[in-house]
């Protein structure tokens, strides 16, 4: 399959359309050095096809949930840019409150208001699919983000891929212990295929010297985990690394080997600010202390919003643009930590400080 | 002789003698359970459910339920770590805010179940939902702060020795055992949950003690949510969702009937105890999340059906 790679900068300031992209590729660009714009989108081969839509566009969005950090500054950032473009679209938000059902009924009400586009964080990969398939019959603009869902009664998806993020800090972290050492690994909630899918992309990098001593579900909550680290610690005497998909997950581990006086290990997490902040806090102190992190970009939305609207231009875009982070470690970390905001704020996202403040405040 | 003690025990306290039952297999199948470190993690940790469960009894003995207490803990949290911002002189404010919040919420709770006769489970579940949506509505989906240092010294400092939070924990379940057993409102509280028409009868202010039962269950489980915030010192939303089942879990495993009337806050201290203590071995023993769940639930079914069958046999 023919991949098509593009800058993050490139993809968010110029655009995403294809004829752009073909340029890219054959000029044979490549990341730049600039740690946080160095992120890559690589679009595939196969081509979704453009609605040519005259006049103002009416854009649903259905949120699976609005719960945390990561999906308030998603929401923020895809806000701002519907702002900037209200002469070209409206943007009409529904929120699932990470209920199965109620996201497919919200799905049906935006068909049912005959609205151009359909943007979707689904709650589940496969509920959606009739709603899905009910919207693409209608002529509707179908762009699923940030999770993926079956099937393929949509238009286009713009998302990370969780194996290959899995096995790049998976990687990282076998690098760290120079294949060798006793590892504990957290992940999200319980069941969740976002991380089984790092889970088993760390896996496959691990050499055989790393052994690893359990596996525990920590829900991304920084308390979750530090009570399991916490029984962990009294299980097992030695902890050389931690493996987390989620930065509160590691930020919560890693205080529960302070709270025990233990030294504290390499971990992997994502781009959780707590987590920068606390391996600033204590890496003078911890020599054999050290982080990889891949982050999870909150300017996902701002990518599948103006992908669909470049769809309803009439452009022909990429059926799949899988997202590439940059991994975030000892040596690039101070570019990301913002020292001055909360914990929870998740750092690779398009907000400005003052409007992370606002947004904090 | 021995034979005949364990059996005494097992009659009086099966909950007591479950939970050093329990700790023997653990120390059997995993001896890191017998350091002292361990031992000491799992009363630090057993506070939090045990605040909030020590609440929770309250509810369940008046022939109710609290389900709010999730949202509860998850407001606490919020709002102390919004308004403490990492700084000392905040933490009175702080305090003093959360427990006048969770006083309100809790006699909301009382009133619509009392004077307007919504169901517990309704009610509380209602409650819970607006509470988790207002702390949304607060934060914007960003919570911010973090408590003060001198606050979490509560969650993760000791005292002679002992975790703190344990301490700040077996304080109040004592005290609130004692008003339990040695006061007017306590015996009232049990009246009303073992015939709440007779109780009126003979006099008890029904919906008065149903309304501070449920204010008591709120303003617990406060303090529950402050020991959790100063243990891991920042805000999170889903914070409290854990104590939805095991506040429950812990009040029923320790022999509070779910129909009200029987019961008692030293037997929830040992449910809280057995709780955590099964979550730390099966933690320890490496069995996933759903393994888990399962056990809990099958822990509340079999709890049921134990304590039935040996109040039967008592009243025979």
């Amino acid at each position: 399959m023919k991949k098509i790679m593009m800058r993050r900068r490139e993809a968010l300031k110029v655009g995403l359309g294809a004829a752009g992209l073909v340029a890219i590729a054959a000029s044979g660009a490549t990341a730049l050095a600039d740690a946080i714009s160095s992120a890559k989108i690589v679009g595939s081969g196969e081509m979704a096809k453009g609605i040519s839509k005259p006049g103002k566009l009416r854009i649903g969005f259905s949120n699976g949930f609005s719960g945390n950090t990561w999906r308030t500054e998603c929401l923020t950032s895809m806000l701002n840019e519907a702002k900037l473009n209200t002469d070209r679209y409206e943007l009409i938000v529904v929120d699932g409150q990470g209920d199965i059902s109620k996201q497919v009924n919200d799905l049906d009400d935006l068909i049912v208001q005959n609205v151009d586009a359909i943007l979707c964080i689904a709650n589940s990969g496969t509920a959606v699919v009739p709603a899905f398939r009910k919207a693409t019959r209608a002529g509707i603009i179908v762009v699923p983000f940030n999770l993926p869902v079956e099937g393929e009664h949509w238009t286009a998806y713009i998302g990370t891929d969780p194996e290959k993020k899995g096995a790049t800090t998976g990687k990282a972290l076998n690098d760290m212990l120079g294949g060798k050492g006793k590892i504990v690994a957290l992940g999200g909630l319980p069941g969740n295929s976002y991380t089984a899918g790092c889970w088993a992309g760390a896996k496959s990098q691990f050499e055989p010297g790393i052994q690893i001593l359990a596996f525990k579900d920590a829900s991304w909550q920084e308390d979750r985990a530090k009570v399991v680290m916490a029984d962990l610690l009294a299980a097992y005497p030695q902890i050389d690394g931690i493996w987390c998909d989620g930065g509160q997950d590691a930020a919560g581990a890693l205080k529960a080997m302070i709270a025990a006086n233990r030294p504290l290990v390499p971990a992997t997490g994502d781009d959780y600010n707590g987590l920068f902040k606390l391996y600033d806090a204590q890496k003078a102190s911890n020599p054999k202390f050290k982080i990889a992190c891949v982050s999870e970009p909150s300017w996902e939305g701002v990518v599948a919003l103006r992908t669909t609207v470049k769809l309803l231009s009439g452009q022909d875009m990429p059926k799949r643009q899988i997202i590439y982070p940059l991994l975030i470690d000892d040596s690039n970390y101070t570019q990301f930590m913002k020292p001055g905001l909360p914990d929870g704020v998740f750092v690779d996202t398009l907000l400005t400080d003052d409007q992370l403040k606002k947004l904090f405040g | 002789m021995i034979g005949a003690r364990a059996s005494t025990l097992f009659r009086r306290s099966p909950v007591w003698a479950a939970v050093v039952l329990l700790y023997i297999v653990a120390a059997i199948v995993s001896p890191a359970m017998l350091k002292p470190a361990q031992m000491l993690n799992i009363l630090q940790v057993t506070a939090f459910l045990g605040l909030v469960a020590t609440g929770q009894t309250m509810a369940l003995l008046t022939g109710g339920i609290d389900l709010s207490v999730a949202g509860v803990v998850t407001m606490t949290n919020i709002v102390a770590t919004s308004l403490m911002l990492g700084q000392n002189q905040n933490i009175a404010v702080a305090i003093i805010c959360c427990v006048l919040l969770g006083t309100a919420v809790g006699i909301i709770n009382g009133l619509l179940i009392a004077v307007l006769r919504v169901a517990p489970i309704i009610a509380t579940l209602a409650m819970n939902s607006i509470l988790f949506g207002l702390a949304l509505v607060y934060t914007g989906g960003a919570p911010h702060g973090s408590s003060a240092n001198a606050f979490n010294v509560i969650g993760q400092g000791r005292w002679f020795g002992l975790p703190a939070s344990a301490i700040c924990w077996l304080v109040v379940a004592i005290g609130v055992a004692y008003m339990m057993r040695r006061t007017t409102l306590g015996r009232w509280i049990y009246a009303v949950g073992a015939n709440e028409a007779a109780a009126r009868l003979m006099g008890v202010p029904t919906r008065i003690v149903v309304v501070t039962a449920y204010a008591l269950s709120s303003v617990l489980a406060v303090l529950g949510g402050l020991l959790v915030t100063a243990y891991v010192g920042n805000p999170s939303l889903g914070i409290g969702n854990q104590f939805l089942l095991t506040s429950v879990v812990a009040v029923v495993v320790g022999g509070t009937a779910l129909t009200g009337g029987i019961g008692s806050v030293a037997g929830t201290i040992a449910g809280a105890l057995f709780v955590t203590e099964l979550t730390s071995f099966t933690n320890i023993a490496q069995a996933s999340t759903g393994t888990q769940y399962v056990i809990q639930g099958v822990l509340i079914a079999i709890s049921v059906v134990a304590y039935r069958m040996l109040g039967a046999r008592t009243a025979a």
